[in-house]
């Protein structure tokens, strides 16, 4: 399928979220739209997926100008697409998801589930998708649930393929399995349009390459252009991709974990016997696939949740199964994973989130009532310290972009002085130029003394911040290696594999 | 029924050991009371008599005599059968079934009181309860139970909280009251109840879809305003012109030779039309919600709208649909109420309808689970309403309570896991 966009527009109320944009996809070519979050490369697919509705231009399909009033005319018409949030029922199963919309039938409007099953198995080996039909999509892993949805779209006959930013959520098998996907998509002929923010993404499968850059096409680029060269163009300024740090000069221990045992929701054991310690002026970056025990880790330490045995001490003050409350007054400062859940009243305002963690402290409060001017020079102090793109400080913290909403948790946790320094995620879906400041941020409380632990499932970022690497796997520490030390070592580590020390 | 299966055992799978075998400790103690309680706490020589004589003896030509049982030995093996349920659950720890398990300790429970509540101490007989018109009795109640709860399962299953039952309970008894005194057709009354219960679910789908306002709270206020409405309406109305509700008792429509059966018979087919349209429409909407595309578009409505929508599937139409579908059922519960009174009162449903939404949870959002969770639930409600009676040394009210003690301990959790569908009560908006 040949997809042309021709001047489309989109405006929000006063705001335009896309202008003007100038696209084409031909058959069998797997283009990538590259941009920051917010700069409407979601919008821009919302609209060819017939979700939204554009103000100006047109949309040629082979030619020919479409215009869709919902996103199941799109379908029909060889749009798929796989969402960055799955649009998969997580109780029904592989087949049913599959089928939802489009389900064959017996008489009395029965569903065919011999029919589903066998549609899938059909276009499962068409190309080379295996899954099972009757799996329950929730008891899937993500990658596999991925697969169900692309699996749903060329079931539908989809002639072009739009992946949003399909790789988030990935391990880096799981992406690498996800780009082989693609290329043998595209040598059938399929169209694919992928968004990413993610350059060696980019790098490793466009045919071309389109950089949108606050709702209007920056230029095109091709994928043998360096990652420098793209990430200006997205960024609009030139940004440094590498994390300059001074040597390393580690003091006394701030973070001691001894025989760690700490259960998941389940009741299940989620970190199974972990000893870790992080000295002052060090970072110590935890890596791993997502779900080996590294956010039930992280939530002991933050008093988040319950130790079952062994003990966390900080400074040499034993804070095991202490109040989060305790836990920050030993002078840990904690990033959440979940910045949205844990780390932000969405509902209160940035001046009010970024005095979440000592509302009740001189200055800010005084024999129980607040004081609203310390709370607001803090506020402006800070905005302007950490560079947080915000209208007020009194805009709700809800209405800031996910990089400025990362900013202010972390500026509200460097605002006091600190022992240990958590970050859990620090940089998940933000983009090149958010991470390029986080990233100097964690560098500058480095060495000024902190002990600095971080968690991250992207390597680069492991690579890139840690003076130490702890590896995780099923509960445990698989091996503390340098930073120096091969992917390949390291991703052998995190599938669980042998164990050395650093 | 595969489909069934696989989503029992996800939901099951989760519930963790420790709260099975608080369960089974629970059902452990509700034994021991039994044993001790009903059993020896009612006196070697006492004995209670069960008849099982239908409400018309003409028409039985089988009929079982009178069975005396010693109270309390009777009440002892039935709570010797409690506990050895209750140590099943709570040593071996079964995965599934666990919430079955719990109602048949319960009926069993109910059974051993009204022993209890019936026995006679000394030679002379003087109480009996006739089982049968118990069976009558709480079928009544549970057939309107069960349209309430399968209204909830065609509004929930689709994403709207439909807490406004008890109103079209009111609304559908009201109408159908009149029309079926001034047309003395009860199947009128049904449609013009219909009618009437699917307006309300219109006003409800309406305010929750288009003006995406807190489904239970516009809930709340129909039932409010319909309650009020009602009793204004009578005073203005069924008052002055009492011809409007003269009280007519829906004809029994006995279905040939098996409504001479002896119990089964009157209980089963000896029944209204009411009763029998009841067991058509458990069949209907269960084969439609788990057979049929119709029910897989609405339940993915009723779990992740997003998804149903980006494939083509009008949400907010099917939510419509299914909401005024689901108060239509209401409403013809509310007349079916009526018709098992004879009359409309002000206030009689006296919150039938939530009762409903609690055996909804208890049947896990299913039409099947709602039918069983109605007939227990039935049963408290109609013994707590006529265990006095037999001059019970308990407040009967306790009874009362059990329905919303069971749906807290579900809620909870503490009675095996359930969960509503994703999106339940959820507001859509489009984009």
């Amino acid at each position: 399928m040949r997809l042309e966009l021709r001047g489309i527009t989109k405006r929000f109320g006063t705001f335009t979220a896309n202008h003007q944009i100038d696209l084409v996809v031909e058959p069998g070519q797997i283009h990538c739209l590259l941009g920051e979050n917010g700069a409407g490369k979601s919008t821009l697919m919302n609209v060819i997926f017939g979700l939204l509705q554009s103000d100006e231009g047109e949309m040629l399909i082979d030619g020919v100008v479409t215009r869709f009033a919902n996103s199941g005319e799109a379908v029909r018409r060889g749009i798929g697409m796989v969402h960055q949030h799955f649009m998969l029922v997580p109780v029904f199963s592989v087949a049913e998801n599959v089928v939802l919309g489009f389900e064959p039938t017996k008489s009395f409007n029965r569903l065919d589930h011999q029919r589903a099953r066998e549609e899938i198995r059909s276009v499962s080996q068409t190309f080379n998708l295996e899954v099972d039909p009757d799996a329950i999509v929730e008891e899937l892993p993500v990658g596999l649930q991925q697969r169900v949805e692309i699996l749903k779209a060329l079931s539908h006959d989809a002639e072009l393929l739009i992946l949003d930013e399909p790789t988030a959520v990935l391990t880096p098998q799981e992406i690498d399995a996800l780009m082989a996907i693609m290329r043998s998509l595209a040598a059938s002929g399929k169209s694919i349009l992928f968004i990413t923010h993610k350059l060696k993404e980019v790098k490793a499968i466009a045919d071309v390459i389109t950089v949108i850059r606050q709702g209007e096409v920056v230029g095109t680029a091709q994928a043998s252009d360096s990652e420098a060269e793209l990430a200006s163009m997205m960024v609009g300024r030139s940004v440094s991709l590498t994390v300059d740090k001074a040597a390393l000069t580690p003091g006394e221990e701030v973070l001691a974990i001894t025989d760690l045992v700490v259960r998941d929701d389940r009741g299940l054991p989620a970190v199974n016997g972990v000893s870790l310690s992080v000295r002052a002026g060090e970072i110590v970056a935890l890596a791993g696939v997502q779900g080996n025990g590294q956010t039930e880790l992280v939530e002991a330490i933050a008093g988040m949740r319950p130790v079952e045995s062994g003990t966390i001490s900080v400074r040499g003050v034993d804070i095991t199964n202490h109040t989060p409350r305790q836990v920050l007054d030993a002078g840990v400062g904690h990033v959440p994973e979940d910045r949205q859940l844990h780390g932000l009243v969405l509902s209160m305002s940035v001046a009010d989130n970024l005095v979440l963690n000592t509302p009740r402290r001189a200055p800010f409060a005084r024999r129980g009532s607040r004081n609203l001017a310390a709370v607001n020079e803090n506020a402006q102090s800070l905005v302007q310290r950490f560079d947080i793109r915000t209208t007020s400080t009194q805009a709700l913290v809800s209405s800031l972009s996910g990089g400025n909403q990362q900013k202010v948790i972390v500026a509200r946790e460097l605002s006091r002085p600190l022992s240990l320094f958590v970050a859990s995620q620090p940089t998940r879906g933000l983009d090149v130029g958010s991470i390029e400041y986080v990233h100097r941020q964690i560098v500058n409380q480095r060495d000024e003394g902190l002990g600095v632990l971080i968690v991250s499932s992207e390597l680069d970022e492991v690579l890139a911040l840690g003076d130490r690497i702890a590896v995780m796997h099923a509960g445990r520490i698989s091996g503390v290696v340098a930073p120096t030390t091969s992917r390949e070592t390291i991703g052998l580590l995190m599938a669980g594999a042998g164990a050395t020390d650093a | 029924m595969s489909l069934d299966v696989t989503n029992e055992t996800a939901t099951t799978a989760r519930i963790p050991v420790g709260r099975t075998r608080g369960i089974g400790v629970i059902m452990l103690a509700i034994g021991l009371f039994t044993a001790l309680v009903f059993g020896v706490g009612s006196g070697f020589s006492a004995h209670s008599s069960l008849t099982f004589n239908p409400v018309s003896l003409t028409n039985a030509p089988w009929r079982i005599g009178t069975l005396t049982l010693l109270t309390a030995w009777t009440n002892v093996v039935l709570g010797l059968a409690i506990v050895a349920m209750g140590a099943h659950v709570a040593l071996r720890l079964p995965r599934r079934g666990v919430m079955a398990r719990f109602g048949v300790v319960a009926v069993l429970f109910f059974f051993a009181l009204l022993l209890w509540a019936a026995r006679t101490t000394g030679p002379s007989q003087i109480n009996f309860v006739n089982l049968t018109a118990v069976l009558i009795g709480s079928s009544a109640l549970a057939m309107v139970l069960v349209f309430g709860s399968l209204s909830g399962v065609m509004c929930e299953r689709a994403g709207v909280v439909n807490i406004a039952i008890e109103g079209q309970f009111i609304g559908g008894a009201f109408v159908g009251s009149m029309v079926a005194s001034t047309t003395h057709d009860f199947f009128f009354a049904a449609i013009v109840g219909a009618l009437v219960g699917g307006l309300v679910g219109l006003v409800l789908a309406f305010l929750s879809l288009r003006y995406l306002s807190d489904q239970i709270i516009v809930g709340v206020v129909l039932v409010t305003m319909l309650g009020s409405l009602s009793s204004y309406l009578n005073l203005q109305v069924l008052t002055p012109f009492p011809q409007y509700n003269t009280g007519n008792l829906a004809p029994n429509l006995p279905i040939p030779l098996l409504s001479k059966l002896p119990v089964l018979g009157p209980v089963f087919f000896d029944q209204t039309g009411f009763f029998y349209l009841m067991i058509v429409l458990v069949a209907l909407v269960s084969f439609g919600l788990f057979k049929t595309r119709w029910g897989l578009r609405v339940r993915a409505v009723g779990e992740h709208p997003q998804a149903a929508a980006s494939v083509g599937i009008k949400v907010v139409g099917v939510r419509y649909a299914n909401v005024i579908m689901g108060g239509a059922i209401a409403g013809v519960g509310g007349v079916a109420f009526m018709a098992s009174q004879g009359q409309f009162q002000p206030g009689y449903t006296s919150g039938l309808g939530y009762i409903a939404l609690a055996a909804l949870i208890f049947g896990r959002w299913r039409p099947s689970g709602a039918v069983v969770a109605s007939v227990l639930f039935g049963l408290s409600v109609y013994l707590a309403d006529n265990l006095q009676t037999y001059q019970v040394p308990m407040p009967t009210e306790i009874l009362g309570m059990f329905p919303y003690v069971i749906t807290i301990a579900v809620v909870s959790g503490l009675i095996g896991r359930v969960r509503p569908p994703a999106a339940d009560g959820l507001p859509y908006r489009r984009d």
